[in-house]
């Protein structure tokens, strides 16, 4: 029982006065850095580093930590509350979120993503204890080939996000596609549907595309239409997520736990496509998918669970073998090197007490999030007390600001513009928007991973036969046959027989 | 209820345009050199954030070099320096978005040779900037490549690797982070001094994707820098080839080679440039700001520590070396392009 005397020695260096402030000051961070459109984790955490070079290791990497996750939890807010993702992992949240939000649910949507948060990283970290060194070379397992696989895996969730008409969720899917292809080749290096603009070089910024086509369409629409959304049902405790929404999430949080943790183990898998993933596998799997769209809490609780569980997965490939699964997660990796450790399989035998210590902090800072975030519900949904239209100004501002700020360049701005048209138009013509969103972040992924592959085999297509990226290709092909066979299932609900 | 929403989405617009205006306005401002050159002598402002962008995705060589270095001239000026990393077709991209970015002092950019040098001279690529784009500030390291496999690979040293790619050429395959590249280049020099022939596979994401598929056992050889092998901190890389002069004081077991009887010297060469027509005081502070930060005894020991040998060189030298550099470039690539097709 070598590793809980490890642990537990964590735990004594980790729940230190000093350490705890620090975690409690990460946290209070890092649900800013999710709250303030445009600071992403990566800016906020990359940022901070220099305030903590004086500090001791430990409590450097323990409050860098803490901004980290905690960013997981704040950047729903904005999602649920004003409609746009505070950063990427939180962008499929605004679906289902901010439809909550009209339902006068804000609260239960905060609160189930606070609950699953905790559940997801807490699981992840678990993971992290018990089984770091298998799970990160398992992890290794995934080369390109395998990659690719998991991308068709991923794009076949399509056909779950289809809503009423395949056609339109493929007219949707392809054009998430089209936008993908612009930018540079990532192989030879060509500008592909650039047309000459350095601003397309870096391709069509996804952010700047999320928050236009959810937020901006959406107030473009509730500007048009009459109605105005219900206000709150009084009091903390008509915000919290009741037992029945507790029965509901809970599958989607188990879900969202395996989903997020399993990508988190595969470097180059950020959240953003953890989330996305699992949304994708709640419209398949879950009984209320029905209600998928139009406020389900599965469609909060599952996406909110997988971003943080990967936040916490995300650094077994980093302890064990050095490789930086992330962005936010190689500025980690910075500060790491910046304090003299070395992250990888050294630092176990190097460094061990620091990096006990920082595990028994994960568990520590995941807690302080919870018992943070849920008071903070009150305070947060007392935004929407706000008038009607001040607070679409409001959202306004904030779609305008985030987009800018995300390579502080006017252009995102029309892009924004540009895509918040594109959406409305969608809606008008009931196109579901989220296969555009899929098609978006997994394409670029996709292409990278198939051209690595075929560069290995050297054209050869029969890499693709490898044992791990065969099993995700069938299981995708089978996803998408799935309504053509039609495989008996639970069948889906509207409304819950319990309630 | 009407109109207020009118009223909220007008108040939006009229915010918008505002937005728009102000960025006119500087860029304007940006444009002119009269005004510019009267509010760029109080560089750099208080409060006011150098946006350092780095071409490569985080975790690589050039970043962590880049985020030693930042907070070191973050002491040294006064004002916040920021890392950005924009990654994406060997570097292309981040140093198309330096090139066009506003000659003001506050952005600058971490560049890497030879992808900054080659990226212009090869007219498929449709790069649109060029050496003169530029205004070289430092050179910090040179940091030599080296072939490595894995600790179980039959292949004990460089000789028996060589020996066997020659008799099977382009079955072993080995890592670039795409064409033209560092590592291609080096490669390229591998092959026409020896004569083996490997399969190379290009993973754009950089030198973090390439280590994981590379460990993960589904690339033979991992091509990169002494850093990158550093960095990883793993125990399961053996280096059998360096193409350095001499060996690397963080790898000292591992065989240059020249001591293994072949002629390859290859390296990334890496510094920090701004984008050219910087008024010349700003340009005169940064130099000195940057020649100061690199030289500084705790910023050399720190990237030791990453496998980073400091190699300074001011600006002037620094020009001098990228231009000679220009040159060999010049006269390997139609070579290089034929090799790879």
């Amino acid at each position: 029982m070598d590793v809980l005397n490890d642990l537990l020695g964590g735990f004594a260096s980790a729940l230190t006065l000093q350490n705890l402030l620090f975690a409690l000051i990460g946290c209070i961070i890092g649900t800013l850095v999710g709250v303030l459109p445009g600071v992403g984790p990566v800016a906020g955490t990359a940022i901070l580093i220099p305030l903590t070079l004086g500090m001791d290791p430990t409590s450097a990497i323990i409050m860098l930590g803490a901004i980290f996750y905690g960013s997981q939890y704040g950047g729903t807010i904005t999602s649920v509350l004003l409609n746009t993702p505070g950063e990427a992992a939180s962008a499929v949240t605004v679906i289902d979120g901010y439809q909550m939000t009209k339902k006068g649910r804000a609260g239960v949507a905060l609160g189930i993503a606070a609950i699953g948060s905790f559940v997801g990283g807490t699981v992840a970290t678990a993971g992290l204890v018990v089984a770091a060194k298998p799970l990160g070379s398992l992890g290794l397992k995934v080369g390109p080939p395998e990659f690719f696989g998991l991308m068709i895996l991923g794009i076949s969730l399509l056909v779950a996000l289809a809503g009423k008409s395949m056609v339109k969720a493929l007219l949707s899917g392809v054009i998430g596609l089209l936008i993908a292809l612009v930018g540079i080749d990532p192989t030879i290096g060509a500008p592909r549907f650039t047309f000459g603009s350095p601003n397309l070089l870096d391709g069509v910024s996804f952010v700047a595309v999320i928050v236009g086509i959810f937020g901006l369409s959406e107030i473009l629409v509730s500007a048009t239409a009459q109605g105005s959304t219900k206000s709150l049902t009084g009091g903390l405790r008509g915000m919290l997520p009741n037992r029945q929404d507790l029965r509901r999430a809970a599958p989607a949080i188990g879900r969202g736990t395996v989903i997020g943790f399993s990508t988190g183990l595969v470097p180059g898998l950020t959240g953003t496509v953890t989330s996305l993933l699992s949304y994708g596998a709640e419209s398949k799997f879950s009984r209320f998918r029905k209600q998928l769209g139009t406020g389900a809490i599965e469609g909060v609780a599952g996406p909110e669970t997988a971003n943080n569980a990967h936040a916490n997965s995300a650094l077994i490939p980093l302890f064990t073998l050095g490789i930086p699964a992330s962005p936010t997660i190689a500025v980690l990796m910075g500060a790491f090197l910046q304090q003299g450790l070395t992250p990888g399989p050294s630092l176990f035998t190097q460094h061990s007490e620091v990096a006990w210590a920082i595990i028994a902090s994960l568990f520590i800072g995941n807690l302080i999030c919870l018992i943070l975030n849920v008071p903070l519900i009150g305070v947060w949904t007392s935004i929407l007390k706000i008038p009607h239209g001040i607070l679409l100004a409001i959202i306004m501002i904030f779609l305008v600001v985030g987009s800018y700020t995300i390579n502080y360049n006017v252009f995102d701005v029309f892009v924004m513009i540009l895509f918040g048209i594109v959406g409305l138009v969608f809606r008008r013509l009931d196109i579901p928007l989220a296969p555009l969103v899929l098609t978006l972040v997994l394409g670029p992924l996709m292409e990278r991973s198939l051209r690595e592959s075929l560069e290995i085999s050297q054209g050869d297509f029969s890499i693709f036969t490898r044992p791990f990226a065969l099993t995700f290709i069938v299981i995708g092909a089978f996803v998408l046959l799935t309504p053509l066979l039609k495989i008996r299932k639970p069948a889906a609900l509207n409304v819950d027989p319990e309630a | 209820m009407k109109s207020t929403k009118i009223a909220a989405l007008l108040s939006a617009g009229i915010l918008l345009a505002g937005l728009t205006a102000c960025s006119n306005t500087a860029d304007a401002a940006g444009g002119a050199s009269g005004p510019a050159a009267k509010s760029e002598s109080n560089w750099p402002q208080k409060g006011k954030t150098i946006d350092l962008i780095v071409a490569y995705a985080p975790g690589g060589s050039v970043d962590t070099a880049a985020r030693v270095v930042a907070p070191a001239l973050e002491k040294e000026l006064g004002v916040n320096v920021q890392v950005t990393n924009k990654p994406g077709a060997g570097g292309q991209i981040g140093y198309t978005a330096l090139a066009n970015s506003k000659p003001d002092g506050y952005t600058i950019g971490a560049v890497s040779a030879p992808s900054v040098v080659v990226t212009p001279l090869d007219p498929s690529r449709g790069a649109t900037f060029t050496r003169e784009s530029f205004l070289p500030l430092a050179r910090q390291v040179f940091d030599p490549q080296v072939i490595a496999v894995k600790k179980d690979s039959k292949f004990e040293d460089l000789g028996a690797l060589i020996d066997y790619a020659k008799a099977h050429p382009g079955e072993l395959s080995a890592t670039t982070t795409g064409i033209q590249t560092g590592e291609h280049f080096a490669m390229t020099s591998v092959e026409e001094a020896t004569g083996a022939k490997f399969n190379l596979v290009a993973f754009s994401e950089g030198a973090a994707s390439a280590m994981a598929a590379f460990l993960g056992d589904h690339v033979d050889i991992y091509v990169g820098n002494v850093s990158d092998i550093v960095d990883s901190g793993s125990n399961d890389i053996r280096v059998i080839g360096v193409m350095g002069a001499e060996r690397s004081p963080s790898l000292p077991d591992a065989h240059t080679f020249k001591e293994e009887g072949y002629d390859v010297d290859e390296g990334t060469a890496r510094g920090y440039v701004a984008p050219a027509g910087l008024p010349e005081d700003v340009a005169t502070k940064l130099e000195d700001a940057l020649g100061k930060v690199i030289q500084d005894p705790a910023v050399v020991d720190q990237l030791n520590k990453l496998g980073l040998p400091t190699a300074y060189l001011n600006s002037a030298d620094y020009i001098d070396y990228w231009t000679k550099q220009e040159t060999q470039y010049k006269k390997l690539l139609p070579q290089m392009m034929a090799d790879a097709k």
